[in-house]
């Protein structure tokens, strides 16, 4: 199903809808009183407090898949996908233009905003709501607003439809979460409080995708409505006065609309919060949690990666060289290409699909359950040391899945000084795909400890964020005020099965959309720098990788990185194609292994054997912590060029162009520090 | 008396109110304002509360609870 996200920051919705590509329509099912989709598709915008439900809600609706999770600020940026329904289902599965004309099939063009509490924004995002909801001209606007309210804190939630309610828009409330109400004692009648609030309330369950015939059956018989009559306000300009008489507004419809059996019992959220967010405990369960989640990807993944890298250098290798050899292409440039090339390369990258199947696994459990918000409550204060308020932890925690969306998520933040700071912060986060290098290294050097040695990273990473933090909060960033915390913390949800493998699989996509892009490309480009000879009397594809022009560039970079223990050109050369893409780190080494060995260059050979030869070339006889300078150098340097491109969006240049500098100081410095202490006891 | 000295679990009304404008805005909209019933669930790591309103559970920074003033429901 198509769906499209951008960062849209000025257009109006219509011509934001407009301006993405459109999604493929089927003339002949276009129906519904001669509403076609495309540009003339009704546009109905879905908006809400954040963490009501509002992505999975698109999801439902559209089939797309975007961020979804648990916790504040998962939207940052505008999807949109075609919603098409009949007239008595959400859905329509009309595939070949089959579609009954009784069925009245109409599709419309559904945007997921990134959500607000109110009209009134405080931070980026907000605001891009704010703008695409009211901003433009009044034929800009969205044909129709669905507001996602989470019925378990209505209060809250129906603040941004008492906003809209003032303006005379066609709205319909979409009321989720009635299960955790309904736990809580609380009962809601969606047809007295839509008769208090004037508009429709549907109740809906995105999660479990129940209520959403309805809600489609009540939208397609609003849109045929004139606009609401806007709500009477108070003729004032005074913000405390129209919000009194707001909150006045939302009260009665919620005495209308609900009753409640007794007091407010403590719920299990309640319960379940008294040990994750308290004073000492809070911070070592956090700990713990994110220990486990490294020690249980390391050690179930194991298993599997063995088998698929047994898979990729035997039977495919094999079966590669053979049909090779069958065209006549047996010892050919050809040859290297595919075998040594793509096939160790690539392969070698692939047997780490179950590694990050797991981490991504574990990652949307943490946020499709709530944890992550309460996260952010226990590192407050660190965050507040290193001069950035408690939310500046979330886009911080994505990064530690991919360094790309956490840059766009620092829109999360209100003040614009800290979004630079969080952004020029988010590369140190460790991303999966250094995971994957600093697995392979804990294998190789660290044996039954590599567990351990890749949590150490993470906590190593944490480290570098707070030294870098300080240094940055004492100097640039000196006297800069710092918001106080204040954050929703959502009912915790057991989570889906659906929702969790749907997080995993958008996660795990981008990341082979990524191995079958860059990387095969990156491949390609180390390959063909390997096979061109520097001197004379040797030809091409036929050359020892430490004479060919990859050889040679990677050879002048080696005294640099000599005080750090890895001045050999193998490792300074994939620190080179790193910068590209992390993904790329490991199949440039298993080619330029592969590569040099002459004996036998059919096969891909023992890679952690040479590399744990070259380190211990390199390093003296101090492998271990020469293996050490070289992660810790891993995780601090620039981490790829897409997050490159991310922050010159966000921040600009000037900004990116320090925070590369700042990388690869900080980099060299923590390497050399780590080798040179490290010798002294290795 | 300001929200570090009040009691947990105990039906409280915010009174006054002086916090940064942003982050007062921020609390109005989450519903807790000036004149609204509320109550703290528990402390937080850092010296925070997490403030029962509306139904929603808020965090609250140890910050900020000098800034709002509150009296026990009588």
């Amino acid at each position: 199903m198509p769906a499209t996200t951008q960062t849209q920051k000025s257009l109006p919705l219509k011509a934001l809808a407009a301006n993405l590509p459109a999604p493929s329509a089927k003339a002949c099912c276009q129906t519904g009183g001669g509403v076609g989709a495309g540009a003339e598709a009704p546009v109905i915008a879905l908006a809400g407090a954040p963490n009501t439900g509002k992505s999975t809600l698109f999801n439902a609706l559209t089939g797309a898949k975007v961020t979804m999770g648990n916790w504040p600020g998962t939207t940052v940026e505008v999807s949109r996908g075609v919603w098409r329904t009949t007239k008595d289902s959400a859905t329509c599965g009309c595939e070949d233009c089959d579609c009954d004309p009784e069925e009245q099939r109409l599709e419309m063009t559904l945007i997921d905003l990134p959500g607000a509490y109110s009209l009134d924004p405080h931070s980026p995002d907000e605001a891009l709501t704010r703008e695409l909801l009211i901003g433009g001209p009044s034929d800009e606007r969205p044909d129709l607003t669905i507001v996602a309210c989470d019925a378990s804190r209505l209060v809250n939630s129906l603040y941004l439809v008492a906003q809209l309610r003032e303006r005379g828009t066609r709205l319909v409330v979409a009321l989720t979460m009635l299960d955790v109400a309904e736990k809580r004692g609380i009962t809601i009648s969606p047809a007295l409080l839509a008769r208090a609030l004037g508009c429709p309330v549907v109740g809906i369950d995105p999660r479990r995708r129940t209520g959403l015939d309805r809600l489609a059956r009540t939208v397609r018989a609003v849109l045929g409505q004139p606009l609401l009559k806007p709500r009477p306000v108070p003729a004032t300009d005074d913000s405390l006065e129209l919000d009194d008489d707001r909150f006045t507004w939302i009260a009665t419809a919620v005495e209308a609309g609900t009753s409640a059996s007794g007091a407010p019992a403590a719920t299990l959220s309640d319960r379940v919060d008294r040990w994750v967010t308290a004073p000492v405990l809070g911070p070592l369960i956090f700990l713990g949690l994110m220990w486990a989640v490294f020690q249980i990807t390391t050690t179930v993944a194991a298993p599997l990666q063995d088998l698929l890298d047994g898979l990729f250098s035997g039977p495919v290798t094999d079966g590669a060289t053979w049909l090779l050899t069958q065209l006549g292409l047996d010892g050919s440039w050809i040859q290297g290409l595919v075998v040594n090339g793509l096939i160790a390369g690539v392969g070698m990258l692939l047997t780490f699909v179950p590694l990050m199947t797991l981490m991504f696994v574990l990652l949307a459990l943490l946020e499709d359950s709530g944890y992550l918000a309460r996260a952010a409550v226990v590192t407050d204060r660190l965050m507040r040391r290193i001069g950035l308020p408690g939310r500046a932890f979330l886009p911080l925690i994505v990064g530690y899945g991919c360094n790309v969306p956490a840059i766009s998520g620092t829109r999360i933040l209100p003040n614009a000084r800290h979004r630079i700071l969080t952004a020029l912060l988010v590369p140190f986060t460790s991303c999966t795909a250094r995971l994957t290098v600093f697995v392979m290294m804990g294998a190789i050097f660290f044996g039954p400890f590599a567990g351990t040695a890749v949590f150490g990273m993470y906590v190593t990473s944490i480290v570098i964020i707070v030294l870098v933090g300080l240094l940055l909060r004492g100097t640039l960033w000196k006297g800069e005020p710092i918001e106080p915390l204040v954050i929703d913390l959502p009912a915790y949800q057991r989570p889906t099965l659906r929702l969790t493998a749907s997080v995993t699989w958008v996660r795990l996509k981008g990341f082979l959309q990524t191995a079958s892009g860059i990387i095969v490309a990156t491949v390609a480009a180390v390959w063909l720098l390997q096979s061109i000879p520097v001197h004379a009397g040797e030809s091409f594809g036929e050359v020892p990788v430490q004479d060919s022009v990859y050889g040679v560039g990677a050879q002048a970079l080696t005294p640099v990185f000599a005080p750090a223990g890895f001045g050999s050109w193998q490792s300074t050369s994939t620190l080179v194609v790193g910068f590209v893409a992390k993904e790329a780190v490991i199949s440039s080494w298993a080619q330029t292994y592969a590569v040099a060995e002459p004996d036998d260059n059919s096969q891909p050979g023992d890679l952690g054997a040479a590399v744990l030869q070259t380190f211990t070339e390199s390093s003296g006889g101090h492998p271990i912590p020469a293996a050490l300078a070289f992660m810790v150098f891993l995780m601090a340097y620039t981490p790829c060029v897409a997050t490159l491109a991310a922050q010159w969006r966000e921040i600009g240049a000037r900004w990116t162009l320090f925070g590369i500098g700042l990388q690869l100081a900080t980099a060299w410095l923590l390497a050399v520090v780590v080798f040179q202490v490290g010798r002294l006891f290795w | 008396m300001d929200l570090a000295a009040a009691p947990l679990h105990t039906e409280l009304t915010l009174l006054a109110s002086d916090a940064p404008e942003s982050s007062r805005q921020r609390l109005s909209s989450l519903g807790l304002r000036v004149g609204s019933r509320f109550s703290l669930l528990q402390k937080t790591a850092g010296g925070g509360r997490v403030v029962l309103v509306g139904g929603s559970r808020i965090a609250l920074g140890s910050q900020l609870l000098g800034h709002l003033r509150a009296e026990a429901v009588k």
